[in-house]
């Protein structure tokens, strides 16, 4: 009797934290990243061919611009790909880091071709941006940027960013507009909305990394893309484009593993529980034929066969609620393990009450038979010298 | 007497077909899904360099001036100068330089073959005697071709076979953007788990290490001729400055150079401990640094404090036990209701003279019996589950396989799992009074 308890407190423990794992791999993957994502495709181009580069940085923009289809087009990297993280700190000698934030860097329009949101402030606006080549190196230039609201709470509990100066590893940087969200990457921590937005004046530079369009009609993305990448070619053949993708590509690139995985685990948790019913309904069984006699007894005593149907149920039912009371304690340790050791957030209370509830009506299925066979038991028997 | 009990096991197994079938289940599910997942742990946790480990060090020394609070360790790769100093200083009985240049399109002059990216390791000499790294034709380049920047290259063995069709390639030219080099060795396949003279960065990581568990690079050059090659394509581990020119890394504010050095006594390591700290010191003395935090740690050290096992395996391993904790109730449960539905078979056995040991072996043996099949079942389970992660593409899937040291665990743990959850039943079943039994026959 012990043993069942133990054995659906142990089931009710991995399955809370489980399935809590695995729904919070399937939920991450729909939280928006806070860029345009249905339009905006990306295209890495890097100069790697042993031939000098001939065109420019700003002719390749321009040529993606040309793209029939393409409204917007910049230089740099979409978030779910590889978005500069760096420490973020409020005073210039840089003691005290305040947190990690994600920078997004590149050419003007960047944050357009991302489709952001400014909500408070204003966007980037090309006469205060920093030309590239001929920027002023000195420790006082103050780089124009937008951060997220999450970032610019995290730095100026008061509410007032707009204006202030923050600095990274080298940068002095000075808050214009702020953004509603613009996540670098999706984990599930609080910090993955912690952004900020650098735009450059680009010119004759050659460089290679991320170009990104945004499309008028997310339907036409995949073709528009592939004109860009031709176009981008084009205009710049010492150059290639080994990876295009949309961003829902990414996004399910950026996923695939933690999703494969999971399903695998719900997979065998599935067959598990397959195993811990039919493993209560042996146990059951065992119990029926033990208690043979005193079924026949208590039936020729007047019992009806709804009665000992009924006393089984509820003696499975108390068992199972034992077990659960027991399993929300266990759930609850090793919630808090795995909140040591894997950083996961705190379990919420309603995944108990489900894993309460789906092992009650498992363990109820799991004695039917047995209960079944119980009541069938002739009341006859009693009077059989066993 | 095992043979007999063993007998009985299997008797008694085919009688009840059902209940023989949940527990081997039960046991093979567990067993399935923590192989699997210890399999990989295995891997990805074994020692890269089995014997040669604990005489191998990574030096790092703290030369970032900016004050903050990063400082409690020292970075994870040095700058030209302090790397430099360090490896030509020549204390340790070897010493290798270790850079990694942007990946580059190399081509092969004669051959019929497509040009192809090979990722590239910038290196010195020692780096192929102190790893044991194997070779199939040829061998490293000499401490004189460092110091003479010396146009030489060693090549994998998928380069060799992807360019030269698996030959003998010794003195055939490879090209590069900024000109030619002659290989001078072809590697046989390497494979160490992971290339451990590229792990860095771990602590920064976020759990998230996989990409540590990639492939070794294709080509690898002497330090010096890379720095004439490939100046303007190198990558920085971190800066505390912005660079003059981005790639151009000589003399930047930049760390990017990892140093590794072979001690091999204790009294060399603790000399070459004094050394570092010494330089650090005479750094700070002539004010080139600000810091004097140094660090040697060995190689095992160094990948556990890069904390390079991913931790999403590392969570999957947890969960797995934990299933196969609840198989095991399972088995202890069914176990029970097997044992003591016998307990008339059990009793006139008693009666007969067997004695109370000899009850609790013979359970025993039919529970271990049912962990031999649930550990067999278990194997193929596992085969599977290896197979589904060998499908998923991480940096780490060809690495997946069951080497027989796993292949012999599975059987020791299934058949432990089965024993451990017989032990509670057999002893009840071996307490089981006989005159009562009888009775009720």
């Amino acid at each position: 009797m012990l043993l069942l308890m133990l054995e659906i407190a142990l089931t009710m423990a991995v399955l809370g934290n489980l399935v809590f794992i695995v729904y919070g791999s399937i939920q991450r993957s729909h939280v928006s990243t806070g860029v345009d994502e249905s339009r905006i495709g990306l295209i890495q181009s890097i100069s790697v061919i042993g031939e000098p580069a001939r065109g420019t940085t700003a002719g390749d923009i321009a040529a993606l611009r040309n793209v029939p289809g393409v409204t917007h087009a910049a230089f740099g990297g979409p978030p779910l790909w590889y978005v500069e993280r760096d420490p973020v700190y409020l005073d210039p000698s840089r003691r005290q880091k305040v947190a990690q934030m994600y920078e997004f860097q590149g050419s003007e329009d960047l944050g357009r071709t991302l489709g952001l949101h400014v909500v408070e402030g204003h966007d980037l606006s090309k006469d205060e941006l920093p030309v590239l080549g001929k920027m002023d190196m000195s420790k006082d230039y103050q780089y124009p940027v937008l951060i997220t609201r999450a970032l610019a709470d995290r730095l100026y509990p008061d509410g007032h960013a707009l204006g202030r100066l923050l600095y990274d590893g080298n940068a002095t940087i000075r808050v214009v507009g702020i953004l509603d969200h613009l996540r670098g990457e999706i984990t599930g921590r609080a910090d993955d909305d912690y952004s900020i937005v650098t735009e450059f004046v680009v010119g004759a530079q050659n460089m290679g990394g991320g170009f990104m369009i945004r499309a008028g009609d997310p339907a036409r993305l995949p073709q528009i893309l592939r004109a860009a990448a031709a176009a981008l070619q084009k205009a710049d053949p010492a150059h290639v484009q080994n990876k295009v993708y949309t961003m829902a590509e990414l996004r399910q690139k950026y996923f695939q593993h933690d999703l494969a995985a999971g399903r695998m685990l719900v997979a065998i948790m599935l067959i598990l529980l397959v195993v811990t019913a039919l493993g209560v309904s042996g146990l059951a069984s065992f119990w029926v034929q033990q208690r043979r006699r005193q079924i026949g007894m208590r039936r020729a005593l007047g019992a009806t066969r709804g009665d000992i149907l009924h006393y089984f149920q509820a003696e499975n039912f108390l068992i199972v609620t034992g077990g659960v009371a027991l399993g929300a304690l266990f759930a609850y340790v090793l919630n808090l393990f795995l909140m040591k050791r894997f950083e996961l957030a705190h379990l919420p209370a309603h995944y108990l009450l489900i894993g309460a509830v789906a092992l009650w009506v498992l363990g109820q299925l799991a004695v039917l038979g047995p209960a079944l066979r119980a009541a069938a038991v002739p009341p006859v028997v009693a009077t059989r010298s066993a | 007497m095992f043979g007999y009990y063993l007998d009985l096991a299997l008797r008694s197994l085919k009688r009840n077909k059902v209940l023989t079938a949940l527990m081997v289940l039960a046991i093979a599910v567990g067993i399935g899904a923590s192989m699997t997942t210890l399999t990989v742990m295995h891997i990805l946790s074994g020692d890269p360099l089995p014997g040669r480990s604990s005489h191998v060090f990574y030096a790092q020394v703290d030369n970032d001036p900016v004050p903050g609070d990063s400082h409690v360790d020292p970075p994870d790769m040095m700058d030209y100068q302090s790397a430099m100093d360090l490896w030509s200083a020549k204390r340790a009985d070897r010493q290798a330089l270790v850079v990694n240049p942007f990946p580059e399109k190399v081509s092969a002059p004669g051959v019929n073959r497509p040009p192809l990216m090979a990722q590239m390791l910038s290196t010195t000499a020692d780096f192929f005697p102190m790893f044991g790294v194997p070779f199939e034709y040829g061998s490293g380049w000499t401490p004189d071709d460092d110091t003479h920047r010396a146009r030489v290259a060693v090549i994998s063995s998928n380069l060799n076979d992807r360019l030269f069709g698996g030959i003998d390639s010794v003195g055939r030219t490879l090209l590069l953007k900024k000109g030619a080099v002659r290989i001078v060795g072809v590697l046989k396949p390497w494979r160490p788990s992971p290339p451990f003279y590229d792990v860095r960065g771990g602590r920064f990581a976020n759990g998230d290490t996989s990409s540590f568990y990639g492939k070794p690079e294709d080509l690898f050059l002497p330090f010096s001729a890379s720095l004439e090659m490939n100046d303007g394509d190198f990558q920085q581990f971190n800066c505390w400055a912005n660079p003059p020119k981005p790639g151009y890394l000589v003399n930047a504010p930049c760390n990017w150079m990892g140093l590794w050095v072979q001690l091999d006594s204790p009294a060399k390591i603790a000399a070459y401990r004094e050394f570092l700290d010494h330089y650090a010191g005479e750094q700070k003395t002539l004010g080139r640094i600000r810091y004097t935090e140094t660090r040697l740690r060995d190689l095992m050290q160094w990948l556990a404090f890069n904390r390079v096992i991913p931790r999403d395996v590392k969570l999957q391993m947890w969960l797995a036990f934990a299933f196969l904790a609840i198989c095991l109730f399972n088995t202890v449960g069914l176990l029970l209701a097997k044992f003591l539905r016998r307990g008339g078979e059990i009793g006139v056995r008693r009666a007969l003279g067997a004695s109370r040991r000899a009850v609790f072996a013979q359970c025993l043996t039919e529970a271990a019996l049912i962990g031999f099949i649930g550990g067999f079942c278990g194997w193929l389970l596992t085969l599977l589950g290896l197979w589904l992660v060998r499908r998923q593409q991480t940096p780490y899937s060809d690495l997946v396989h069951l080497d027989v040291s796993m292949f012999a665990v599975t059987f020791v743990l299934a058949i432990s799992v089965s024993l451990l959850a017989g032990a509670m039943p057999a002893l009840r079943a071996s307490r089981i009074a006989p005159a009562l039994q009888l009775k009720t026959l």
